[in-house]
């Protein structure tokens, strides 16, 4: 038989059984739509992380106080306070780095900001004047706080736009005089509109000067410094010199916690990385499933085709010609299964792009090979067993069946 | 047609092609099986994760400085401008059905003693902390009821401190050094171990007083109250507000039971749990087609049976009811089959990862074999119908 002919003979037979090959083609397009969209949702998801992360700004390396020697980094560490201080004087000195370019030190609290009869509970952040470039925020109006010294508490406020909207409503907001906390600070700028971040919104913040923000809430603490490294790899060398840095300051020991912005991203990515891969591996498990399902109607195929066999067997087509006649046939009920499964499993992804249009949810190209082939690779194999059995028939007795 | 012989009939209509039904069952059987070994990892999950936080008890209610609606922001900042003080903490003790508070603070410093150094953890407690987080003193005591803001500079350590410091010695009545004050050992903690990443032995426990001079505070970081066992959450917390709000002539404070945050994440948990069993439920579904293709064929390869049956006088529902009664055996069995290996499987993995807590739900078993039942059913019908509406004549003339 020319290969021709053994296409001929799979085609026809698909075509000739229309509700068993659109079944069988739907259970195979079920699996590999279900990998697509699944690792579309997975890779989305981890796509928006990084992103989110991204968007904290470029070449971060953020210095916590606190340091645990055996435990490694945990959840503790991240709210803590040590009997010495990270103080505004340790941020200015960590500038000293050279591969450094900007800092900004974060004090942090709750607190309440008053005008005219309104009052609402909001997140301070004293901060510095580089944390608008570090972060790379705009201004909706007026300008971010100061370029001054550090120890000066100046008091001026940036409302997020959120907080300017509930607190001001329609009326002007620069020039005012609110109260916070127990401070009368002037507003001097409304940041532009950035929307939810990795649990902060940063349309609900108030910032004022770090050292106006420390002496509300009567500590000489930082949160948190923020430091800004001069390109992605100088990352790791800052590091060192920060390190250095710190640790000449307090007597050679190194009592904070240095985290880039790279390790932390590393970690989401390997975490969502690897739930992807098993949630595609669950979906997988359909295909499988599916094969089982091609097998078995293969076998049945072989069955009711035995005069047919028995005819081709003895017009003298070898064992050979006849198992790949049934393969072939496997082959593309798989393929289309695939192709069909591919297109079902794009148009899943872009509902959920239009359902959520924040996740960036494309299947990542391996998943779709993986899907394909998959689908593909289970086809075929459990076509094998039909196929032997057909090729094994003895031709007369397949004749005088019927 | 007798029960006896509907059986028959289909039975025996499952045992002529062997190898067909077993591929069925398979292919149902492995669906159920994903499902169930998703749903068992996911609610041994759920209950690992309740289990770790019910550890200290489930009648704790926990006070945090600011209030919760201070959006924008995580929990647990560190700074506010409304502080919680050691008399706000005092205060609460007289709160009705109120049975102990602790004031804590928490801070991280080194520790010496024994001529080693180890930065850690180090907690400001009260002396009933242990008893509102059910831990236990291993050697020695916790400390004791001094005056709360005067206390007497004693230290109870971790089992894990206490061996890093210590070794196998006896490191009672022994003088440590904490961020350069001197204090006395006065008791070893019973080991706790981790709690979400964090190792709850490596830990230095002393007054509250002398933790807010230590980290040059004013404030606590929280307060933690419980209340008698039978007295729900709900009637405890108002009255604690109100001292409160008497205290600071405003409501400034979050508080934060256990019973809602128990309550909120067995949510969570159990929304994961049912997406992880959808997710295994996809390959359910492709088996579901492979029934409605076999019953297909079945169909048009018994059409001079069904012919037959129709010419002595067999009804259509009763053959609707023989193909369905047939689908519905291939699932069924099919189902049990794979909750067998399924749950065999949990099993396994539960013993090959001790880390990895197995439970295999019961709801979701039963959940899952009716599932099978009905898909079985819902996939029966179609070739059950084209076979009750089969022509006799025209059946019997087929072949």
């Amino acid at each position: 038989m020319t290969p021709a002919d053994t296409l001929r003979f799979a085609t026809r037979a698909a075509s000739g059984y229309p509700l068993r090959t659109a079944l069988m083609v739907l259970a195979m397009s079920i699996g590999v739509a279900a990998v697509v969209v699944l690792t579309a949702l997975g890779d989305g998801a981890r796509r928006y992380v990084v992103n989110e992360f991204s968007a904290l700004g470029s070449n971060l390396v953020i210095v916590l106080p606190g340091r645990t020697a055996t435990g490694g980094f945990g959840l503790g560490n991240l709210v803590t306070s040590t009997p010495r201080d990270l103080t505004v004087r340790d941020a200015q000195a960590l500038l000293r780095a050279p591969l450094v370019t900007r800092m900004a030190p974060l004090s942090v609290g709750n607190s309440e900001i008053a005008w005219g009869g309104r009052l609402r509970e909001a997140m301070v952040v004293g901060t510095s004047g580089d944390y608008v470039d570090i972060r790379a925020f705009r201004m909706a109006e007026g300008s971010f706080l100061p370029r001054e010294d550090l120890g000066r508490a100046t008091a001026v406020a940036v409302l997020g736009t959120k907080i300017r909207d509930e607190i001001f409503g329609s009326e002007p907001a620069i020039g005012r005089i609110v109260r916070v906390g127990d401070r009368r600070l002037r507003v001097i700028g409304v940041l532009a509109k950035t929307g939810q971040g990795l649990g902060m919104n940063t349309d609900e913040l108030v910032f004022l000067p770090v050292a106006t923000a420390q002496a509300m809430f009567n500590t000489n603490n930082l949160f948190r410094i923020i430091v800004e490294a001069r390109s992605r790899e100088a990352i790791g060398p800052a590091k060192q010199q920060l390190e250095q840095i710190m640790r000449l300051r307090r007597d050679g020991e190194l009592d904070v916690t240095l985290i880039t912005q790279d390790a932390v991203l590393g970690t989401f990515d390997r975490i969502l990385g690897a739930l992807t891969l098993a949630v595609a591996g669950i979906a997988a498990i359909s295909l499988a499933v599916a094969g089982i399902l091609v097998m078995n109607v293969m076998l049945v195929a072989v069955t009711q085709r035995t005069a047919e066999i028995g005819l081709l067997k003895a017009l003298g087509a070898t064992g050979r010609n006849i198992r790949l006649a049934f393969l072939t046939e496997a082959a593309l009920l798989s393929l289309a299964g695939a192709i069909t499964g591919f297109a079902l499993g794009h148009l899943g992804a872009w509902g959920l792009r239009l359902a959520f249009p924040v996740l960036p949810a494309w299947p990542p190209d391996w998943a779709v090979f993986a899907g394909i082939g998959t689908a593909l690779t289970t086809g075929i194999l459990f076509g094998v067993m039909p196929a032997r059995r057909a090729s094994r028939l003895d031709p007369v007795q397949a004749l005088s069946r019927r | 047609m007798s029960l006896h012989d509907f059986l028959q009939l289909a039975l025996r209509s499952l045992l002529a092609h062997r190898l067909r039904s077993f591929l069925t069952l398979l292919g149902i059987g492995v669906g159920i099986a994903a499902v169930i070994l998703l749903t068992s990892i996911g609610e041994g999950l759920h209950r690992f994760v309740l289990n770790e936080f019910t550890q200290f008890g489930t009648n704790i209610i926990e006070v945090t400085p600011g209030r919760q609606g201070a959006r924008g922001g995580p929990p647990g900042l560190p700074s506010t401008a409304r502080q919680l003080t050691l008399d706000d903490a005092l205060a609460l003790e007289r709160v009705p059905h109120v049975t102990a508070v602790t004031p804590i603070v928490w801070g991280n410093s080194d520790v010496e003693g024994a001529g080693r150094v180890r930065r850690t953890s180090v907690y400001g407690v009260g002396p009933e902390m242990q008893r509102i987080f059910s831990m236990h003193v291993r050697v020695g005591r916790f400390l004791p009821p001094d005056d709360p803001n005067g206390a007497r500079a004693f230290v109870v350590l971790g089992a894990k401190l206490k061996h890093e410091l210590f070794g196998n010695a006896n490191a009672l009545g022994e003088r440590l050094r904490i961020g350069g004050e001197r204090y006395r050992v006065i008791g070893v903690m019973e080991e706790k171990g981790q709690f979400l990443g964090v190792d709850l032995d490596d830990t230095a426990y002393i007054p509250t007083s002398r933790a807010l001079s230590l980290y040059n505070r004013e404030g606590l970081i929280e307060i933690n109250v419980t209340y008698e066992e039978a007295v729900p959450a709900s009637r405890v917390t108002p009255g604690i507000r109100k001292v409160l709000v008497a205290r600071h002539g405003q409501d400034d404070v979050t508080l934060t039971t256990q019973e809602d945050m128990l309550a909120r994440l067995s949510n969570i948990l159990g929304i994961l749990t049912a997406a992880v069993g959808a997710l295994g439920g996809i390959s359910l579904l492709v088996g579901a087609v492979g029934i409605v293709t076999i019953m297909t064929i079945a169909v048009t390869e018994r059409t001079n049976e069904i012919g037959l049956l129709v010419a002595l006088g067999a009804r259509r529902a009763t053959i609707l009811r023989l193909f369905l009664a047939e689908a519905v055996a291939l699932a069924a069995i099919g189902g049990v089959f794979g909750l067998l290996v399924g749950s065999a499987i949990a099993q396994f993995v539960g013993l090959l990862v001790p880390a990895l807590p197995v439970h295999t739900p019961w709801h979701f078993v039963a959940a899952a074999e009716s599932t099978a039942v009905v898909i079985g059913l819902l996939a029966g019908v179609l070739p059950a119908i084209r076979a009750a509406r089969l022509d006799a004549v025209e059946a019997l003339r087929a072949e």
